[in-house]
């Protein structure tokens, strides 16, 4: 049951971070995708590199656990601890625009929404999952 | 009365072996986990029971035959110095392969005591030593220490002690079998005749090293009396073949002795295991590390941007105030413009480098990096280099100086060059200001993603040139590389702000001399001669810059650029301290005065980021060049071959970058 739930888990939020990151790497070429707006696409490539790189993690574990192969659970918890490393990344970078704006006192010209991007609202849903499993596998990392 | 001894702190490389340097010295070092990184001899003191005891912690060597520099000098210690005592680290949860290189210590008849480190760990695990059982097979001391706790420390030195009193010392050797312990005899009556050598090596021990074909005893024999019948024992027998045969000896000891001392617990797999399972995939690992070090940039540049804000602003304020308030103009330009301009400059960007510091120190002491070392292997031996080499390179993040020295720990000369002659290419963090500034006055939306493109730009340009240089100038094989994995730790914070401000003070240490030379001497040129507009066309700096700008000029540069270029050579930091300087930044920062200046477009802007990452290396780095290859000849050819790579792809890159976003 638990690695049921956590197959669909890895295989949507893999899927979410897939398209994302292809939206974001394909913007710049293909041009806007009519509907994406609410996504929060930076058009930054490496952006996109990193969010296909969560993905694919998150999408090995979801087909391992499916065919009861390898250690599907296992690459869902690094892609659940990656998701909320970048996400964390992301947050601290929007921090500290926030501080560097408010010391420059151009406030008016940054708003939050600037500064939002996908490593960061999909590492929420990150964080949902370490709050499952994530957790664990960090304490068992951490005393080995 | 106080009694004066000696102790030799030796042990394969991560089993804790610099940790327990400082338990039992109490001195401050950085503890790594990359096999290797103790290359130069650190010595330290403690006093216990009436002795003063000097402690010297030797390189990480798997075994004491000499492939590589490590290896040479831990032997050469062990045999020209010839501590009192010998005091080997061994990791207690990887014990066969550590007591390979007991079996060897005990050949070279030095008194050797064990500090069975890490205990605490091969207990978690499950594993059940039985010390005084493990004492009695090897006849050697076995103290059991925890060296991040300090646990053992005293009766490591009380068994050190009580060692040197020990009189005489128990021979305990491995028996090679009947045809090799034959050949031993014959060689060992051999160099017998050899009176150099008595007295200073043990013969058995000589013996061994020959079969095993080891150059640098040979040398030892060469041009004395035993060579030539030496030589007529060597030719009849297949080194390789004996080498092989005398370390399956060792191993078969090993093996035979572990099951009647340990208990092992054997789990299915641990979860460090299962986490290396993903982060060294086959196709995953090397996207992972990729993605790990955007990140890694992409905070060095955001996170640090209010610490700039605020000591960009502290510098603004202090050149305004000197402008303001000091007579006579030419030494509040002296201090305005050269001193706080040039300097204040640099020092902004101390922020980025400590964060870079701080997250390369937390990778490396969680264990990450040496993942990104198994990971990065394969390709790197693909392309000609060994796998060690990586090492070096990631510590080239930090200074070049220190990585091509660690280049040491690589066996084979032309690994060894190969590797000196590409790590220039690796961006140490003197590159990093000009990078910040630039990508974050041309590019701040995407600053970070620009400076982790330099960076991989400049890891792929030392790829390629490794290749090139294997299949021209250098060719041969490739060594093998042999490295482990140390668990995954959780940093401390103290020990990674140590590292971070241990590496990171150097950069201070640098604003406050040579980068502050160099910006005066930029000042000077600016200034003079008397009478000349400050920095314009008829100062020497205009002169000079004028003289090369026709080099530069295809790459989208003008003349002050040429300039900082040319002071870049003395340390990069000063290609920024230079602009700040030669763009005489009062009221405006030097961003808007870039922005300003309708010479340099963003195209240029990235051109001069790929010239700076790839062009000549610093003098640091270029004297440290010849010191490692011995040779001028090579500390010359990195700066030509640098150069002309930089101008090749600075003049690629600024022209599609031209193409792609205008203003080439």
């Amino acid at each position: 049951m638990n690695e049921t739930k956590m197959l669909v888990f890895g295989a949507v939020l893999g899927a979410l971070y897939i398209v994302t990151g292809l939206l974001q790497v394909l913007g710049p070429v293909i041009g806007p995708v009519p509907g994406t707006d609410l996504l929060y696409l930076t058009g930054d490539l490496f952006v996109g590199f990193v969010l296909l790189v969560i993905g694919a993690v998150f999408a090995v574990g979801a087909r391992n656990l499916s065919r009861d192969v390898g250690e599907g659970a296992i690459f869902i918890s690094v892609g659940i601890l990656l998701s909320v490393l970048f996400g964390l990344v992301s947050l601290l970078a929007l921090c500290a625009t926030g501080l560097d704006v408010f010391l420059l006192g151009e406030g008016a010209e940054w708003s939050v929404a600037d500064s939002i991007g996908p490593l960061l609202y999909l590492a929420v849903i990150g964080a949902v999952g370490f709050l499952a499993w994530g957790r664990e596998t960090l304490r068992g990392l951490t005393s080995s | 009365m106080t009694r004066e001894i000696r102790i030799a702190l030796t042990g394969n490389p991560n089993v804790g072996k610099t940790t327990l340097f400082n338990a039992l010295t109490g001195s401050r070092q950085h503890v790594g986990n990359w096999p290797g990184v103790t290359v130069e001899k650190k010595t330290g003191r403690v006093r216990r029971n009436g002795y003063e005891i000097e402690v010297v912690d030797l390189p990480g060597t798997y075994s004491l035959t000499a492939y590589s520099a490590d290896e040479i000098i831990a032997r050469d210690f062990l045999l020209d110095e010839k501590p009192d005592v010998v005091v080997q680290v061994v990791d207690a949860t990887n014990l066969e392969r550590n007591l390979y290189l007991t079996t060897q210590l005990s050949e070279l008849q030095v008194p050797v005591v064990i500090a069975l480190n890490m205990a605490d760990m091969a207990e978690a695990q499950g594993d059940a030593i039985d010390l005084a059982r493990l004492s009695a097979f090897l006849e050697i001391p076995i103290v059991r220490t925890v060296g991040t706790r300090g646990d053992g420390i005293g009766d490591l030195l009380d068994a050190a002690i009580r060692e040197v009193k020990t009189s005489p010392h128990h021979e305990h050797t491995i028996g090679y079998g009947d045809d090799v312990e034959a050949t031993i005899a014959m060689l060992a009556d051999a160099l017998s005749a050899d009176t150099d050598l008595t007295g200073r090596y043990p013969f058995r021990w000589l013996a061994v090293k020959l079969l095993e074909g080891d150059e640098s005893v040979l040398d030892k024999v060469r041009g004395g009396p035993a060579l030539a019948r030496v030589e007529r024992i060597l030719s009849s027998i297949d080194s390789d073949e004996y080498e092989a045969m005398m370390a399956d000896k060792r191993y078969e000891a090993i093996s035979a002795i572990l099951p009647q001392v340990r208990k092992a617990n054997v789990r299915s797999m641990s979860p460090s295991d299962m986490v290396d399972r993903v982060v060294t995939d086959r196709y995953l690992g090397i996207p992972i590390f990729l993605a790990l070090m955007w990140g890694t940039f992409q905070l060095t540049f955001t996170a640090a941007a209010p610490f700039m804000t605020m000591i960009e602003a502290a510098v603004g304020w202090l050149v305004e105030f000197v402008a303001g308030s000091i007579e006579p103009a030419w030494l509040a330009s002296f201090l305005g413009d050269g001193i706080i301009g040039g300097v204040g400059a640099v020092i902004v960007f101390l922020p980025n480098i400590f964060i870079l510091f701080l997250i390369l120190a937390f990778l490396e002491d969680s264990g990450y990096l040496a993942r990104a070392a198994f990971i990065m292997d394969r390709p790197l031996y693909a392309l000609g280099l060994p796998g060690k080499a990586f090492i070096p390179m990631l510590v080239g993040f930090g200074c070049n100086v220190p990585a091509i020295m660690a280049t040491r720990s690589i066996e084979g000369e032309k690994d060894r060059l190969l590797t000196i002659l590409v790590n220039p290419f690796m961006s140490c963090s003197a590159r990093l200001p000009v990078y910040i500034l630039l990508a974050g006055t041309f590019f701040p939306e995407q600053a970070g993603s620009v400076v982790f493109f330099l960076y991989v730009l400049g890891i792929a340009v030392a790829i390629a040139s490794a290749k090139l240089f294997r299949s021209t100038i250098l060719p041969g094989e490739v060594s093998p590389f042999v490295m482990e994995m140390p668990p995954y730790r959780i940093p401390t914070a103290i020990t990674s702000l140590r590292h971070m401000w241990s590496r990171g003070s150097m950069y201070i240490r640098k604003a406050g001399s040579i980068i502050l030379i160099g910006v005066l001497a930029v000042w000077a040129l600016a200034s003079f001669p008397l009478g000349v507009d400050y920095g314009s066309a008829g100062s020497f700096a205009g002169m000079i810059g004028h003289l090369l700008e026709p080099l530069v000029a295809p790459l989208g540069f003008d003349w002050k650029v040429a300039v900082a270029l040319i002071f870049g050579f003395i340390a990069k930091e000063i290609v920024v301290g230079s602009l700040g300087v030669l763009y005489g930044t009062g009221e405006e920062t030097l961003s808007s005065a870039l922005l300003a200046d309708p010479g340099l477009s963003a195209a240029a802007a990235l051109a001069l980021m790929v010239f700076v990452l790839l062009y000549t290396p610093c003098v640091a780095a270029i004297g440290v060049i010849r010191q490692e290859t011995g040779s001028w000849k090579w500390a010359g050819f990195s700066v030509a071959y640098g150069l002309v790579v930089a101008w090749i792809l600075a003049f690629v890159v600024g022209h599609l970058a031209g193409f792609f976003i205008g203003g080439a």
